[in-house]
Order: structure tokens, then C-alpha cells, then sequence
């Protein structure tokens, strides 16, 4: 029965694969309007009204994932609605606790209690109690543990930012080799998988919470976001459709990768990081085939383009 | 305050597309006209705008700004407006690099005013591109 509910959940994370794949081909962040995040929404319309940005909620929103500064400061808290790149907005006094704050105080705090209870009221019941709030504090949040697994994906999401960030500089300061790009692309993803280890086994759970529809913006939302901080730092600087192409291809690679985990058994997950190293590869072997292709719709158009010109000489020397 | 990303990433991305696109127009206008008279002139132009195009590239990279993802539409559109114009002879090719120009200058123009109407210290940077 087990078998047949993770099966169940696995399919459904399998659209997961077909939904990025197509967002990622569309026009993503501008139509993703409102990403309604249970969590912020009365927070971000608290900034919006205070912070007098003519910006409508949608782009206050997204901006939000976009906050990546020129001077690369690390993300700290990326769940929280960050108007900080517009200015003030969202000045917390010291002496008092935003609810917002609070909340994520108490998710993370409930983060202990889900190998036991899954990704459920329970095990935010638990973590309040062990903030020495009232279980009735589960109250403020969805009953499905929406806001607690969005929660978690976001941690994830800033350690490995930071993770990267780190290993950025050490290369920098010639304390490192600079990896190959498959290496750092497996590494990165390996990385940020790992981080599912201790919540394996509710992690389908997980996975198909994230698929229902009022989630969907939320989380294919953190998927794009690490996936482009992901290249950012493997050094791709493309300004033409590869842009697309490479982030598109790489959230085939992680979301494959990580259903494969799910159903591992292997020590260590080695057969996991083993079908990661294959997928990597497959990646890098594509790049060379579009090469190909473009270079053949290339020469068709100068093929065309000669014959215009010279249809175009005849008539002028006529 | 910082600055205001979602203008920012906008105003980058339509921009690039632009000069993106003009860099096409350029590219079929030359398929036509390259061995005519009018050949160099048209080279001259469009090496400007292949360095305008990548102040742009530098610019998109610097603040992580998506390019647009009509990029495939505007390759071809380009390319066959200038090889059309082209076709159609000297004058009609300047008359479409003509009318390209003004708009791209009427639109960056207002770009600026949204910029300096907003804060003029903040984007000092972008403002000396344009």
C-alpha cells in the first residue's frame, strides 16, 4: 500500500519534469504573476503599502527571486518578501518579532519532528511546543504542510547558494582548482540533494504537495531560481536562447536525478550520483548535436539569402 | 534605497532585444547590398551597433537579467526586414536603417527620463551607457 502511495506521489512528481520543462521554454518569471506564497501573503501586503512602490504586487514578488545584488551578498532569507533592493521597505524594529519572522521560527523549529510525523500539522504542533509556544500555534498555517516543505526547499536553496558562493571564493583566492563544468554541474547538484537525506522517506510526500496547483508557482519558482544561481556560479554568462536551453536542461537533470533518489537503495545512494554522472554527461553531448543543428538552419538561410542576391543583381543590372 | 531590479531587468532585456535585432537588420541589409557601393557604409553601421549589442551582453551578465525569450523570433525578423529593405534598393535600405535609428533614440530617451525621474545618483551607472 505504501508502494502503491509513493508510486502514486512519483507520478505526479514525474509531471513535475513536464511542467518545467515547458515553463522553462516560456515566458516564466513575467507570467508567473503572483506567487502566492501562503506564508507571506498579509507580510507582503504589509511592504507594499508601506514601502509606497508603484510596482504592482506582481513584480514586488518576483523581484524577490531575482534579488541576487551585483556585489553577490549571499541570500540570507529568501522566503522572507525582500523589498530590500528597492530601499527601505521591511525595516524590522529590534525589540519585536515580525509574525513573519516567527513563522519561520517555528517551521524550521518543526523541521526536527518530520522524519516522525511527515510534513503535516503535527510536526509543527512539535516545533512550536518546542519554542514553548501552544501547539494551537500549527493553527496559523495550511493544513496539507504546504508552508513548511516551501520552508524547507528554501533553506535548502540558501545553503547551497552559500555552499557555492564559498567555493566561489576560495577559487578566487587560488585556494582551489576551478572544476571542469560537468564536475561542477554533478557537484552541485549532489550537494543539494544530499540535503534531502534525513527527510528521505516523506520526501515523496513532499514532492506531491509541492505539484498541487496553489503551490505550483511557489515551488517551480524555487526550482528556476536555483537552477539559473546553480549556473550563475558555474560561470554561464549566455545572452542568447542558450540561456534557456542550459537552465531548461539542467532542471531535466535535477528533477530526473531526484526521482532516481527516491527510489534508491544503494549505500550511499551511489547509484543515484552514478545516473547524476550519466545525466551530466548526456547534458554536455547535447550541447555539441544543437551546435549542429543551428549550423545546418544556417547555411539553409544563406542558401536562400544567395539566391535572393542574386536574383536581386540580375533585376538591378537588367 | 537600492535600486529598483525589476525596471532595471527590464529596461536591459528590451534593450538588448533591440540592439539585438538591429544587429540582424544590419546582417540581411549586408546578405543584399554587401558587394554594391553602399556595401561599406552599411559594414560601418553595423559595427557600431555590434558594439552597442555588447555593452548590452555586459550589462545583462553583470545584473543576471534573462535575455528575452523571442530571441529566435527576432533573429529571423531582423534578418528579413533588412534583407527586405534591401531588396528593395539603397534608398529603401536607409530609409529602414533611418526609421530603426529614431525609434531606437526616442525609446532610449524615454528610458532615460524613467531612470532620472526616479533617482539620477542610483543609476548613474546605466545612465552613462546610454
Amino acid at each position: 500500500k505504501m508502494a502503491a502511495a509513493a508510486a502514486g506521489s512519483l507520478r505526479r512528481a514525474g509531471w513535475r519534469l513536464h511542467l518545467t520543462l515547458l515553463a522553462s521554454l516560456s515566458v516564466l518569471r513575467c507570467q508567473l504573476s503572483v506567487p502566492q506564497r501562503a506564508l507571506q501573503a498579509s507580510a507582503v501586503l504589509r511592504r507594499v503599502s508601506d514601502e509606497q512602490h508603484k510596482e504592482p504586487l506582481a513584480s514586488s514578488s518576483q523581484q524577490h527571486f531575482d534579488s541576487h545584488p551585483t556585489d553577490q551578498q549571499p541570500e540570507q532569507e529568501p522566503q522572507g518578501p525582500r523589498p530590500s533592493s528597492t530601499g527601505q521597505g521591511g525595516q524590522e524594529s529590534e525589540d519585536y518579532e515580525s509574525e513573519e519572522q516567527l513563522q519561520h521560527r517555528i517551521l524550521t523549529a518543526a523541521l526536527e519532528f518530520v522524519p516522525e510525523h511527515g510534513w503535516t500539522a503535527e510536526a509543527i504542533a512539535e516545533g512550536a511546543k518546542t519554542l514553548g509556544l501552544s501547539a494551537a500555534s500549527a493553527g496559523m498555517f495550511r493544513n496539507d504542510g504546504s508552508e513548511l516543505i516551501l520552508h524547507f526547499v528554501s533553506q535548502c536553496n540558501t545553503k547551497l547558494t552559500e555552499l557555492l558562493e564559498q567555493e566561489q571564493k576560495q577559487v578566487q583566492l587560488g585556494e582551489a582548482e576551478k572544476k571542469p563544468l560537468d564536475q561542477f554541474l554533478r557537484d552541485a547538484v549532489e550537494a543539494r540533494l544530499r540535503m534531502l537525506i534525513p527527510y528521505i522517506e516523506k520526501w515523496p510526500q513532499a514532492l506531491s504537495v509541492l505539484l498541487l496547483p496553489h503551490n505550483i508557482p511557489a515551488s517551480l519558482s524555487l526550482l528556476t531560481s536555483m537552477i539559473d544561481d546553480i549556473w550563475h556560479y558555474a560561470g554561464d554568462q549566455s545572452t542568447d536562447f542558450n540561456w534557456y536551453t542550459r537552465r531548461a536542461v539542467l532542471t531535466g537533470v535535477y528533477n530526473t536525478t531526484e526521482l532516481v533518489m527516491m527510489q534508491d537503495s544503494s549505500p550511499d545512494f551511489e547509484d543515484t550520483w552514478r545516473f547524476l554522472e550519466n545525466r551530466v554527461t548526456d547534458a554536455m553531448n547535447m550541447g555539441n548535436t544543437a551546435n549542429k543543428v543551428q549550423s545546418t538552419g544556417e547555411a539553409l538561410v544563406q542558401g536562400l539569402m544567395g539566391a535572393a542576391v542574386t536574383v536581386s543583381n540580375a533585376e538591378t543590372r537588367r | 534605497g537600492g535600486i529598483n531590479k525589476p525596471v532595471i531587468e527590464r529596461i536591459i532585456r528590451v534593450d538588448h532585444a533591440g540592439e539585438y535585432g538591429a544587429n540582424r537588420i544590419y546582417a540581411g541589409q549586408m546578405a543584399v547590398l554587401g558587394r554594391s557601393s553602399v556595401g561599406p557604409v552599411i559594414q560601418q553601421m553595423w559595427n557600431q551597433e555590434k558594439d552597442h549589442l555588447k555593452k548590452f551582453n555586459d550589462l545583462m551578465v553583470a545584473y543576471r537579467v534573462r535575455p528575452t525569450v523571442l530571441l529566435p523570433f527576432w533573429n529571423v525578423a531582423g534578418f528579413v526586414l533588412g534583407a527586405g529593405s534591401a531588396l528593395l534598393g539603397r534608398k529603401g535600405a536607409m530609409a529602414c536603417t533611418v526609421a530603426v535609428e529614431e525609434s531606437i533614440s526616442d525609446h532610449y530617451n524615454s528610458q532615460i527620463r524613467t531612470l532620472v525621474e526616479e533617482d539620477p545618483e542610483k543609476y548613474k551607472e546605466l545612465l552613462q551607457v546610454f
